[in-house]
């Protein structure tokens, strides 16, 4: 009998486990899955550079397909700044804002300020449909923030993607510690329900690398039409190990990294087949002394200066390096 | 020491073994025929090919009752043309009149380039002396116009090196009409008839030079005949022909006539063979032999085969370049590339060379090492390689010899699937040829040659006989 039950229960979660609705649970990730970027980070504005974040704030776009008209929901985890998971400076003092917009004025690809890349202009564009300052409060230490239910109808529509535009920005308006948060879009206020077609983008990484030596982080720029070479900048590295970027034509470029609380930028040549997929950032930790809390800032343009984004489910999927053989006759000498 | 003898052994043997295998059939380079219009009992002699026929020089009578003799009670020559009726027969030969028809020689002679003006061999005194039945007259050179209706020599004057002291005649004028070939016995000669040539210098004929002791002999040396391709042919009684007079030829290399060569049977015969001429492509030829106790005209046909069209052979090349192509366009990739070439031996690097030692199939297998991560991607592509002979008939030769000295030439190497061949055929570009697979070859004159090996199959079902020619070329150098 007890047997019987053993057996019924592990069917059960097989059933549960290998359902699609399981696939679902995963939720739709900011960092993405194939990222494997443990948080976003953002320190109070009154944090020094020096410890990775060069601005403050951190926007993220979402883009809703038009079809989907149900409401959805954008939950943060770990929203405060204390606790199991932030970064303390001194003693956790900072208070983090997070505003969704929605409406005109969000639409990166329309409204150039919305990236908030160009430093000094207004990045608060579009309605702002929610906020909510989060301090060092236990209660959402390791657990969610839910802001929602959004009508999709309320983004700013890109018909390019035929997708509503929202955008979440995270401020850390006081206090210097370091608040590291993850996003998941989803169509179910308590769970981690994805929205079939969505995604998520960001031109400007925040991030906090692995403490450890094997995880390898990613983050994939989409290349679009027109770009001829990508130039990326690279902020407050501490010489952490390598960059490589890796597409369907690239094995892995190695691109100059930066140190303590400064810029590095490079050009990274674009092959034709390469537009319209994304490459591969692939930030590999250093080995030998463990660098640790390593909090860092990414960007790429193109050659006219335009950020790139960075979706969080890579679009054409995760690149995958394509060897390719040439064999040719060597010329006989006489 | 045994090792020494065993190798000297071993040597010989194999020396033994390759002079048998490259005795190879040397079949007759020509077949000559005796030419139709020959008149028995007469000489016929010293053949020019025009257009319309051959010209050549005759003792006959003109008809059944005119005949010449000279002051001398000899016969005279006097010059024929022997129209061609078809491409095999000939007419009636003609003589082409002059004013010396009755009295003197006419003949031998030769065209200048223009194909009007006639350089022929007569008698230099004219005069009252030329009556006297013991006075021994010379020959010259004369020149003349051929009329305009082809038969007869008018306006004849003397070249201006004839002497009544000595002979001077047989001419022969290079295509440029710049130089002019003659024998004569003048002083000052290698002894005997020597050959001589004048060079055209504003607007004259510049003094005779000897051909020098590497084409004259104390023996006879006339009929010189300077071929458009610029072999010079002439006869000799010089030792070391196959019989009396033979026809030899030489060529000029830097500067100087390089050491005459003695035509082949069964051009030359252990008679009189000489006056030897051919058409611009030496496959075909005339010459006037005694081989039947008659001086005679015979046609040369050459039974050399030299192809038109022929490849030129391609080296098997078993060398090849692997090259990730990705990867050779950075050079900040931090990857090591590592090459197993299915052949047991490997390399490294986004681009790589490797000769394979032989034909086969061959799977390349590249692996990665990643040098950031240490993690080695095993296979990480993999490519077959066919490395496959050329199919072609092939000629194993150096590139380089030196003269008189013995080379062999295999066709061992020759990859034709498929093919049942019947015959090797080697044209060794001097007008030589072997058969056989294994076959040896010396050359006498420094210079390029340009060897063909023309391989034929058995006949095929149906009777069709497949061929392939391939050529190359070989430096010979002079050696001392």
């Amino acid at each position: 009998m007890k047997l019987n039950k053993s057996i019924y229960k592990i069917l059960l979660l097989a059933i549960f486990f290998g359902s699609p609705m399981f696939a679902r649970l995963s939720g739709q990730p900011v960092p993405g899955k194939d990222e494997n970027i443990p948080f976003l980070v953002t320190f109070g504005k009154d944090g020094k550079t020096s410890w990775g974040d060069d601005d403050f704030y951190q926007i993220f776009f979402f883009s809703i397909p038009k079809d989907y008209t149900k409401p959805f929901y954008i939950r943060v985890f770990d929203p405060d700044c204390g606790g199991e998971n932030d970064e303390i400076q001194g003693e956790f003092d900072t208070k983090t804002k997070f505003s969704v917009y929605g409406g005109k004025g969000v639409d990166p690809e329309k409204n150039e300020e919305s990236r908030g890349l160009l430093k000094g202009l207004n990045y608060k564009t579009g309605n702002l449909l929610a906020s909510k300052i989060f301090g060092n409060e236990a209660r959402y230490d390791n657990k969610y923030y839910t802001f929602g239910p959004f009508n999709p109808a309320e983004g700013d529509y890109n018909a390019r993607w035929n997708s509503n535009m929202f955008k979440i920005l995270c401020e850390g308006i006081s206090g210097d510690d370091g608040n590291l948060y993850r996003y998941f879009l989803s169509s179910d206020p308590n769970n981690d329900v994805a929205i079939e077609g969505a995604n998520a983008f960001t031109y400007a990484y925040h991030f906090r690398m692995w403490n450890n030596f094997k995880s390898v982080s990613h983050i994939y720029p989409y290349i679009d039409t027109g770009i001829v070479y990508i130039r990326q900048s690279n902020f407050d590295w501490d010489n952490d190990g390598n960059i490589i970027v890796v597409s369907r034509y690239k094995q892995g470029i190695q691109i100059p990294i930066s140190n303590e609380d400064n810029w590095v930028k490079s050009n990274i040549p674009i092959e034709p087949a390469e537009v319209g997929a994304s490459l591969d950032f692939q930030f590999h930790k250093k080995q030998g002394d463990l660098v640790k809390n390593n909090n860092v800032v990414i960007t790429t343009e193109n050659q006219r200066g335009d950020g790139l984004p960075f979706f969080a489910s890579p679009i054409g999927g995760v690149p995958v390096y394509q060897p390719k053989i040439k064999v040719e006759k060597v010329k006989l000498k006489k | 020491m045994k090792r020494r003898i065993l190798y000297n052994i071993t040597f010989i043997l194999y020396a033994l073994l390759v002079s048998l295998q490259t005795k190879a059939q040397q079949p007759a380079v020509y077949q000559v025929k005796r030419m139709s219009f020959n008149w028995n009992g007469f000489s016929n002699i010293s053949p020019v090919i025009v257009k319309d026929g051959i010209i050549f020089c005759s003792n006959r009578r003109f008809s059944g009752i005119q005949d010449r003799i000279g002051y001398d009670g000899r016969r005279l020559y006097n010059i024929y043309l022997a129209e061609k009726k078809d491409t095999s027969a000939f007419r009636k030969p003609k003589v082409l009149k002059s004013e010396r028809n009755n009295k003197f020689n006419n003949g031998p002679l030769c065209f200048a380039p223009d194909g009007k003006t006639v350089y022929f061999t007569s008698e230099v005194e004219t005069g009252k002396i030329a009556e006297d039945r013991n006075f021994k007259n010379h020959s010259g050179i004369f020149i003349s116009e051929l009329s305009n209706n082809g038969t007869e020599l008018v306006s004849i004057r003397p070249f201006k090196y004839n002497n009544p002291q000595y002979e001077v005649g047989q001419p022969s004028i290079s295509k440029d009409g710049k130089y002019l070939f003659f024998a004569s016995d003048m002083p000052g000669g290698q002894g005997g008839s020597d050959l001589y040539y004048c060079e055209y210098i504003n607007g004259d004929w510049a003094q005779p030079v000897n051909l020098g002791p590497n084409v004259n002999s104390p023996e006879i040396e006339n009929y010189p005949y300077i071929h458009p391709s610029g072999k010079l042919y002439f006869t000799s009684n010089r030792p070391g022909g196959i019989g009396k007079l033979d026809v030899y030829f030489t060529s000029l290399y830097n500067g100087h006539w390089e050491d005459p060569l003695l035509l082949p049977e069964p051009i030359n015969s252990t008679a009189d063979d000489f006056a030897f001429v051919a058409e611009p492509n030496l496959q075909t030829g005339f010459f006037t032999s005694n081989r039947r106790n008659n001086d005679d005209i015979y046609e040369f046909t050459s039974t050399i085969i030299r192809k038109a069209t022929c490849d030129t052979l391609v080296e098997n090349n078993y060398c090849y370049r692997f090259i990730e192509e990705n990867a050779a366009k950075y050079d900040t990739m931090p990857f090591r590339y590592e090459w197993k070439f299915g052949d047991g031996s490997s390399g490294t690097g986004p681009v790589v060379e490797h000769c394979f030692k032989s034909p086969g199939t061959y799977t390349i297998q590249l692996d990665v090492v990643n040098l950031i991560t240490k993690e080695v991607t095993y296979n990480e592509k993999s490519e077959t390689v066919e490395v496959t002979e050329i199919e072609q008939p092939y000629i194993s030769a150096p590139d380089k010899t030196g003269t008189n000295q013995r080379i062999v030439l295999s066709a061992d190497s020759t990859n034709l699937p498929g093919w049942k061949i019947a015959q090797y055929y080697w044209n060794f570009g001097d007008e030589t040829i072997a058969v056989g697979k294994l076959v040896d070859k010396s050359y006498f004159k420094p210079g390029t040659y340009n060897i063909q090996l023309i391989v034929t199959t058995e006949p095929e079902p149906g009777g069709a006989v497949r061929e392939a020619c391939i050529s190359k070329n070989i430096i010979v150098i002079r050696q001392p």
